[in-house]
């Protein structure tokens, strides 16, 4: 839980009264543009920085005071994970066990299981640096499992990899998720976070600007104002559904498919009513009609600005 | 509990370095190769001595410049966030790494420094008494030189926001520092293996606490 948090960077105020909860189990998306202050929140959860105004609390303890109680439940996998240079995964992974507080013994068992969770179980005496970068980052998540933490800050976990990596990845958050971890993690993918988060929060200029679930996003943001009609026989008067009570504007995307944009006041359910019977009574017959909602880019950027996509 | 760790895990990256192979083979070829070198001019110190302050010249430079641009490009590229998530004091962090690199050079300049005996021995067929003299002196010189110089690079290393400015550092600053040591067998002082010793430990200590103290404070 963040609450009233600010950071300063000399003169740029990094991060503006940021208030935010987390809830126990979920996976909360936290989006914004760069420089939005985004690695700068999650440098703040897990310790890295300690100098700045508000409370942050996790798990009931106070950062930065009690670090090493949260140290304890917390696994963090940066943006641009590093590791130095002459570390083989195995030696890396038994360093960072033995530094997390497990046993020789303990950390060889918890290395052997989450090699084999995250599919790396083939690699783990090679050098990290010959590894790719969707492996080098799936070596930073195993960094951040091996002690069994209860939450997960990722930053930008998605950066980077090709589509089958992301897809792996977002596959592994939703299982670690089911297992109860909460997961708190950054991306500039927007499609990414729609497909994984819970909860998502959108930061701009270092101000949380909205926190919901997307469809609460959705129904927020012109949700339903388009209609998609696709017919199966067009008998050519699809122009007459202009003179329709609540359609705004008309636009024909495809030979028998139509987008009808709602006015904003318009109720939706007697509106595509109307447009089935103005279809039905001209004689054409229709093969669906399908309400359309906002995605979340739509909402972002109607949050964030156009132009300030990341 | 994690400083021994973390110096297991440093020793383990450092003596397999490229930088540490040429010291482990470098620095005692080059003690035989100076010996040719000396036999040519008019000896006014000992051999053996000689051999410590080119060793700990050499080694002392090397060990810093290492230090100082590992810590720098460690620091650039976030390596230690993980390490700093975890309940590891800071200060462990480089005090594992200022251990590391000199235990290394350390073994590295004993070798070289005993090939230096055993040639002074040889040529010279001194006497026992001068032999173990000169030896103490040189090891102290050589053990504090390379003390100063690793702290040092340590301390420019976790000060330093780029590798070039930090290799400039050590370069120029680092060797007069580390050279410190060296005055009182200059001077001829009484008991100067002691001084030598006593001063190395103090001057590395004061530069350790402060590189820890900035560490400390660095926000990542």
């Amino acid at each position: 839980m963040l609450d009233k948090v600010s950071k300063r960077y000399g003169s740029l105020l990094a991060l503006d009264h940021v208030s935010l909860e987390v809830e126990e189990g979920e996976i909360f998306g936290y989006i914004g543009p760069n420089g939005a202050g985004k690695t700068t929140t999650m440098k703040i959860m897990v310790g890295l920085l300690s100098s700045f105004e508000g409370d942050v609390r996790i798990g009931g303890f106070r950062m930065p005071e009690q670090r090493s109680e949260v140290h304890g439940m917390l696994g963090y996998l940066p943006q641009n994970v590093a590791f130095q240079e002459w570390r083989t995964v195995d030696h890396a992974l038994m360093t960072f066990g033995r530094l997390s507080g497990l046993s020789e013994d303990e950390a060889e068992q918890r290395i052997g299981e989450v090699l084999s969770v995250l599919g790396l179980s083939d690699v783990r005496g090679k050098k990290i640096v010959e590894l790719s970068g969707g492996m080098i980052q799936k070596v930073g998540l195993a960094q951040a499992l091996l002690h069994g933490p209860k939450l997960l800050v990722l930053d930008e976990p998605l950066a980077g990899l090709d589509p089958a990596s992301r897809y792996q990845f977002k596959q592994i958050i939703k299982r670690l998720a089911g297992d109860g971890i909460t997961i708190f993690f950054s991306s500039h993918i927007l499609s990414d976070v729609g497909d994984v988060a819970t909860r998502i929060g959108i930061l701009n200029s270092g101000q949380v600007v909205s926190v919901g679930t997307l469809e609460e996003f959705r129904s927020r943001f012109s949700a339903g104002s388009y209609v998609e009609i696709v017919l199966s026989h067009d008998a050519g008067r699809w122009q007459s559904l202009k003179s329709v009570k609540g359609v705004k504007d008309l636009e024909q995307r495809a030979p028998n498919k139509f987008l009808v944009q709602l006015e904003s006041q318009a109720n939706m359910d007697e509106t595509i009513d109307s447009l089935i019977r103005r279809l039905l009574e001209t004689g054409s017959r229709i093969r669906s009609v399908t309400p359309l909602s906002s995605s979340l880019d739509e909402v972002y950027l109607k949050y964030v600005g156009e132009g300030e996509k990341a | 509990m994690s400083l021994p760790l973390l110096l297991k895990d440093e020793l383990r990256g450092f003596y397999r370095s490229k930088v540490m192979i040429f010291l482990w083979v470098g620095l005692p070829l080059m003690a035989v190769l100076f010996q040719f070198w000396s036999a040519s001019t008019q000896q006014v110190f000992s051999f053996t001595l000689l051999s410590a302050v080119l060793v700990s010249s050499i080694g002392g430079t090397l060990a810093s410049v290492m230090l100082a641009v590992s810590i720098i490009n460690e620091k650039n590229r976030h390596v230690y966030e993980l390490f700093l998530i975890r309940p590891v004091k800071r200060w462990n962090l480089i005090a594992a790494k200022f251990f590391a690199v000199y235990i290394c050079i350390a073994v590295a300049s004993f070798l070289a420094i005993a090939m230096g005996i055993g040639t002074d021995y040889l040529a010279r067929g001194g006497a026992s008494g001068t032999v173990l003299k000169d030896t103490l002196q040189s090891v102290s010189i050589s053990m504090s030189m390379m003390a100063v110089s690793s702290a040092a690079g340590v301390l420019i290393g976790v000060a330093s926001p780029s590798v070039l400015v930090g290799a400039i550092l050590v370069i120029y600053g680092g060797n007069q520092i580390s050279a410190i040591p060296m005055i009182p067998t200059i001077l001829n002082v009484g008991n100067a293996s002691l001084f030598t010793m006593s001063s190395g430990i103090l001057i590395s200590t004061v530069l350790l606490i402060l590189a820890a103290l900035i560490f400390n404070k660095k926000q990542f």
